[in-house]
């Protein structure tokens, strides 16, 4: 189930919240657990399966691996048995047919496989897991010994399909009694709206504009088409998953748990290090916690500080999908990482402010460039058109009329995209000195908001999350 | 005395460590939930290896060429009943593009009367394959509201008809034979 389907939203969401409000205090996150599941089955009812053990598993591995802290090498094994079990579930639904693939392809043979589609949020559940799993065996947290409370904890339903990953020590207290009342559901509901609103009214139409260009035949773009469609994706990618990332934590608020902040404002960052500081901020402090600073961080001489970038960057790349474009994307973010931490970073932060935008802007687009694309071909021919390398024209009728179409929507994006946007509400509602209107004009905006979002959802395609296919 | 008896039994860890308070039966019980912990996650592996294999032998896809796939239905397709069509019948019928896929095969009856027909893409993209799902669904729906009416035999056999997703195939039989036709789809995986 999406978030932001109408069933979601008019039937699964107001029940779920009515009975967990309703329920005693010690019912309720037997309800988020049964919430969850009824979640996850309507969409994948296939899966439910899996994840349930899945889940068992990483309970039982979690007790076993605590169990064996005294003979430390035992826990260490433990624990190593643990990670390659959930290592193995991800990499056969997920790298299992690529190899074989690839294989197929570098010596031209046809080993004939079966494959299965990725489990929706697999890849989250495996990170999330694993994070539990090295916690308890650094002795960080305590192995959880409630089965109920730890199948909470893998699959509650607001973070269960793309995130955020809320570190098990940050979770395992909210546990207990939720703090809900009338204020976090207003709270918890405004979130979800912004969220909403950013997906159904920003990034579904941004989607409209990228399909436009992809649909085009490479051949007929201009130099001008190709940037309209690399802003539409790196909108669309911005707004659909901060989206989902503003629906997941008004919805943990909703419920009375803090899932964290996944984004601040990434756009506006002036270097690509700051960038990645902002954007799915809980899969960078995931990475830096357990694979950057163990395998040294930035101790040591720089070829061992370069080495760690490369490593990281190539797992994030490998993590987001199984096609070698996502490598050569995390190859590349390696690259612009090192170069600005020993090149030109220095340099840099000493241009204006615009200067360090717009680069951090053009660098991060050929990033999406590489994501996007089905293959490193396309990648490369996209790329060449972007920086003129094809003869291709400046501007073509129909960059023009996808801008001159669009330009309010885009206006819209750069607005949202920045504190501007923000400060633009703000200052629209809380210069009312009457308390009772400010009130109201809070409330009438959101309400338009709402309506404005489902009447897009029930009148354009549902477009799944782009980060369900992670 | 059941106390300090089940303490000796176990080697006496608690009182090597020091920590006599721990209760003979909270002991016993820890005892228990770590041979627990430690049998059940291989129990777990197995039953999701099991798991695993049941999903690949009931949902799993294949890498097999369209073409193998497609002829071994369409040689126990009854073809007295059944016409190829082209891609722009998919176009018309389904309002799918035939060149975004690996392969289509589409038979339909030639009498408007009949709803039987089958039908086989090969999707390029898991995205794809739920953009046909939606396809077939609505065709399925719209033509069963339609024959309701006047011919609710066919009716029936649309409410019965076949549909099988397996990996980026989708297959989708409406024909008293539908069953058979799935099951000569499910073996040319």
């Amino acid at each position: 189930m999406q978030f932001s389907s109408i069933v979601f939203i008019f039937v699964f969401l107001p029940i779920t919240v009515a009975v967990y409000y309703l329920v005693p205090q010690k019912f309720r996150n037997p309800v988020m657990l049964v919430a969850s599941l009824l979640f996850y089955a309507w969409g994948e009812p296939v899966y439910l399966a899996l994840l349930v053990l899945s889940s068992m598993f990483n309970y039982f591995c979690g007790m076993d691996i605590e169990e064996k802290q005294k003979e430390r090498w035992l826990a260490r094994r433990s624990l190593f048995v643990a990670v390659a079990v959930n290592l193995l579930i991800l990499g056969f639904f997920k790298y299992y047919g690529w190899l074989l693939g690839t294989f197929n392809d570098l010596f031209s043979v046809s080993i004939p496989y079966r494959v299965l589609s990725l489990p929706i949020g697999l890849s989250f559940y495996t990170l999330r897991a694993a994070g539990y799993l090295v916690d308890v065996y650094r002795g960080e947290v305590k192995a959880q010994k409630n089965v109920f409370q730890f199948a909470l904890y893998m699959m509650m339903f607001p973070k269960l399909c793309a995130g955020p990953l809320v570190p098990y020590a940050a979770f395992e207290p909210q546990l207990g009694r939720h703090a809900v009342n009338v204020y976090t559901l207003g709270r918890g509901a405004s979130r979800f709206v912004c969220g909403l609103a950013k997906k159904a009214i920003l990034a579904d139409r941004m989607g409209e504009v990228f399909a436009q260009v992809y649909a085009l035949q490479m051949e007929t773009f201009s130099i001008l088409t190709a940037w309209v469609g690399c802003l539409a994706f790196a909108f669309q990618i911005y707004f659909d998953f901060g989206g989902y990332s503003d629906m997941a934590q008004g919805l943990g608020m909703m419920f009375g748990f803090d899932l964290g902040t996944n984004f601040r404002y990434p756009y506006t960052a002036k270097s690509v290090s700051e960038f990645w500081r902002k954007w799915h901020i809980s899969l960078g402090n995931w990475f830096k916690k357990y694979v950057y600073i163990p395998l040294g961080g930035s101790r040591g001489d720089t070829s061992i500080r370069v080495r760690n970038i490369f490593v990281v960057w190539l797992l994030v790349g490998l993590w987001h999908g199984a096609k070698w474009n996502l490598v050569l994307w995390g190859f590349f973010f390696a690259v612009v990482l090192v170069l600005e931490k020993y090149a030109w970073g220095g340099w840099l932060a000493g241009l204006p402010d615009f200067v360090q935008h717009a680069y951090t802007f053009a660098v991060v687009s050929v990033g999406w460039v590489l994501f996007f694309s089905p293959d490193t071909g396309y990648a490369m021919d996209y790329l060449e058109i972007m920086f003129g390398f094809g003869r291709r024209a400046l501007v073509d009728q129909q960059s023009l009329y996808l801008i001159v179409t669009h330009w309010v929507l885009f206006i819209l994006c750069v607005l949202c995209s920045s504190m501007r946007g923000w400060e633009l509400f703000c200052t629209m509602t809380e210069g009312r000195k009457n308390v009772i209107v400010r009130r109201l004009a809070v409330g009438v905006f959101y309400l338009l908001l709402f309506i404005v979002s489902v009447a897009f959802l029930v009148t354009e395609e549902c477009v799944p999350f782009l980060y369900y296919l992670v | 005395m059941m106390e300090n008896g089940e303490r000796m039994r176990m080697g006496g860890k608690t009182g090597k460590s020091g920590k006599g308070k721990k209760s003979g039966l909270v002991f016993l019980t820890d005892m228990f939930s770590f041979r627990v912990a430690a049998i059940g996650k291989w129990l777990v592996v197995v039953l999701i290896l099991g798991y695993v294999a049941l999903l690949l032998w009931f949902t799993g896809g294949s890498t097999k060429p369209f073409e193998e796939v497609a002829q071994a239905v369409e040689s126990q397709l009854d073809t007295e009943n059944l016409v190829k069509r082209d891609v722009q019948a998919l176009k018309r019928y389904f309002g799918l593009n035939g060149a975004d896929y690996a392969g289509v095969l589409y038979y339909s009856s030639e009498f408007s009367i009949s709803a039987e027909e089958v039908l086989i893409i090969e999707a390029e993209s898991e995205t794809q394959v739920q953009e046909i799902r939606d396809a077939v669904e609505a065709r399925l729906e719209s033509r069963k509201e339609n024959f309701s009416d006047y011919a609710p035999k066919q009716a029936m056999m649309i409410e019965q008809a076949a549909v099988l997703v397996r990996g980026k195939y989708v297959f989708v039989a409406v024909s008293p034979d539908a069953e058979r036709y799935a099951d000569v789809f499910r073996k040319s995986l």
